[in-house]
């Protein structure tokens, strides 16, 4: 895949951007209950696969990445940009993915869903509809472009999900269990998609060790807190010991 | 979901959505209020089924639309003749016909997604009073996008309660039904955010 | 009334489950000429699970797929013929009728209890909308109003079936998943928690 590094705007001092997630410090409180606390780690690595067990405090890892839950406390930095005081910078910089597809389509057919993307960016309709028909072709949906896109199969549409953040051209991917509702093949189609196709910054939430195995960093929570960060072998290694 | 427009090239099927939509209101409301006697009554369905015939649809087409208005008539027409004397409960039921007839004309002349158009921009004067129009454009488009999704769901529903030997009621029905489509509705909304639709 | 993107995924689900409802459990008396169908369930639901504005406009969402053409209505009806036909009335009430069970379930921001529910989808979900259906359908039928209204009772029992059933299902939603009501109600501390950690 030959697409372009996302243009990321040098630092006014002619450094060279930041790709790094800088955490300080960070605690997320929801609703009277602290399901984060006292995260402080910098991650400068493209590959980044977050473990731990359930209610570890991994998703929340990544919903105050993507912008859906503010931190309550400390603070985060995505490639330089604070999360809370240039938030509508860093939602643009982020893209998000889930695990279920159906709850990520918006609009009803596929073109018109990849295209919903691109909304309030000051483009023209023919600067849409070409950067649509690139996308859908690059990610093999162009055949289904208006397609109704519940008629989709399951790796289709997350297939698109996924176009749908792509054609955006974020620097940051954040994907939350992006495979736990696919079958085996398309399991490896976005898996491969995420981890050696795309050029941005990738952060895997996952319960797939094998897929976290592949990552260059891995990060693990337990109980909220940062557990530890490491290579992924070794954090691999101690987490199934761990679990028995 | 399939729409209830058919494709064609007629002067009726080119008729801007907006402004067919308000002439059909005003022609509606004037026949129900004025159409009074069984020969204007006669006079507006010659009217509407030459309009059928002008769109391009034969007398087939024209039966068909009737036969999906036989409960409307049926009940219109026992109601009427309950309380009123024959002649007039039948003038009464032909007028009502007659004024379906030609809203359906309209339905099955204009593009679904013209009509959609056309309502985002009669909206715009409501601004006024902080109504969006683009708002319920996109609200109107996730709904068909969701409608499938909870569709399947209430089938999924159905089938595993009649899998355990239940017999789907209502009430167990819909519970479930509003739990799923409104976690669903939770993670629609993470999307949107996510998406940058705020 | 500002609704947040959260709110319109909620409006969106909610306008495809009154359309979903039309599909399986459509209860024919009379066939659909007054739409007698688990629909009304769903618009007492509506403003009985949303609230009075979000419940609403779901409704409204609803009904401008159904204008549009698409054959949301239970028994595959839609077009802009509901609108000029006998049951028009029925429908515009829906919107009052879903506005107002709203407001009386969660009068004053408080957790719905059972008698205000039942009250609610008795007089938002009945009453408000036979007062608006009632009239229109005279007018257009040009029956005099209290035959009109008399001949409406009919369908009364099946309406005080789904106000029973519309409660039963709105209280056990709130037991099961207070969530769902998003945060127009003020959530106990204990339940919220529960509700809110994924």
């Amino acid at each position: 895949m030959t697409t372009p590094l996302p243009s990321i705007p040098a630092s006014p001092d002619g450094t060279p951007p930041s790709r790094e997630l800088a955490f300080e410090g960070v605690g997320v409180d929801l609703a009277g209950v602290t399901v984060l606390r006292d995260v402080t780690v910098t991650l400068p690595q493209r590959r980044i696969a977050v473990i731990g067990s359930n209610g570890s405090g991994k998703s929340t890892f990544a919903r105050l990445l993507g912008g859906l839950v503010a931190p309550s406390r400390g603070r985060v930095a995505v490639h330089g940009h604070d999360l809370v005081a240039e938030r509508k910078q860093v939602l643009r910089m982020v893209g998000s993915v889930f695990s279920n597809p159906d709850a990520q389509i918006i609009m009803p057919t596929v073109a018109e869903d990849v295209a919903f993307s691109l909304r309030r960016r000051g483009l023209t309709r023919e600067e849409v509809a070409r950067r649509v028909t690139a996308t859908l072709e690059r990610y093999g949906l162009a055949e289904r472009a208006d397609a109704p896109a519940h008629s989709l199969s399951g790796g289709q549409k997350q297939l698109l999900a996924l176009s749908a953040v792509l054609i955006t051209e974020p620097a940051l991917i954040v994907a939350d269990e992006p495979t736990a509702l696919l079958d085996g093949r398309n399991s490896r189609l976005i898996s491969a998609l995420l981890l050696d196709e795309i050029p941005q910054q990738l952060v895997l939430v996952t319960h797939d060790l094998e897929l976290a195995a592949r990552c260059d960093v891995a990060v693990r929570f337990e109980d909220g807190r940062l557990f530890e960060v490491d290579d992924p072998a070794p954090v691999i290694a101690r987490y199934r010991r761990d679990l028995g | 979901m399939i729409a209830l427009y058919r494709p064609g090239t007629s002067p009726l099927h080119r008729l801007p959505a907006g402004p067919k939509l308000i002439a059909l209101m005003l022609l509606a409301i004037a026949i129900t209020v004025f159409a009074s006697n069984a020969w204007y009554i006669a006079g507006a369905s010659a009217l509407v089924v030459a309009g059928y015939f002008a769109a391009g649809f034969g007398p087939l087409e024209i039966l068909r639309q009737l036969w999906t208005l036989r409960w409307i008539v049926a009940v219109t027409l026992i109601t009427q003749v309950i309380f009123l004397p024959l002649p007039v409960a039948a003038t009464n039921t032909g007028r009502v016909v007659t004024v379906v007839m030609l809203a359906t004309l309209v339905t099955l002349t204009t593009r679904t997604s013209a009509l959609l158009d056309a309502v985002e921009r009669g909206l715009g004067p409501l601004r006024r009073i902080g109504v969006d129009p683009a708002r319920v454009g996109l609200v109107m488009a996730m709904t068909i996008t969701v409608v499938p999704v909870i569709a399947g769901y209430a089938a999924s529903i159905r089938d595993a309660q009649r899998a355990r030997g239940a017999k789907p009621r209502l009430r167990i029905l819909v519970m479930p039904l509003l739990v799923m489509s409104l976690k669903h509705a939770d993670e629609l909304g993470d999307a949107l955010v996510a998406r940058g639709a705020e | 009334m500002k609704f947040d993107v959260r709110d319109l995924a909620r409006i969106a689900v909610f306008a495809a489950i009154i359309a979903v409802l039309g599909i399986p459990g459509a209860i024919p008396i009379f066939g659909n000429a007054v739409p007698i169908t688990a629909q009304t369930l769903g618009i007492m639901l509506a403003g009985a699970v949303l609230g009075a504005w979000r419940g609403a406009a779901a409704v409204v969402v609803f009904l401008l797929l159904v204008l549009v053409g698409l054959p949301l209505l239970s028994g595959g009806h839609g077009g802009a013929g509901v609108f000029v036909g006998p049951s028009a009335g029925y429908l515009f009430g829906w919107i009052l009728g879903a506005f107002v069970t709203g407001a009386i379930v969660h009068a004053g921001h408080r957790r719905p209890t059972w008698w205000r529910t039942a009250l609610g989808c008795v007089v938002g979900g009945i009453l408000v909308i036979y007062a608006v259906g009632v009239p229109v359908q005279a007018f257009v039928t040009h029956l005099p109003l209290g035959a009109t209204a008399l001949s409406s009772t009919v369908f009364l029992p099946g309406d005080l079936i789904k106000a029973v059933v519309a409660t039963l299902i709105t209280m056990g939603l709130w037991r099961a998943y207070p969530r769902a009501f998003g945060d127009q109600v003020r959530v106990t501390p204990a339940a919220k928690v529960d509700a809110t950690v994924r």
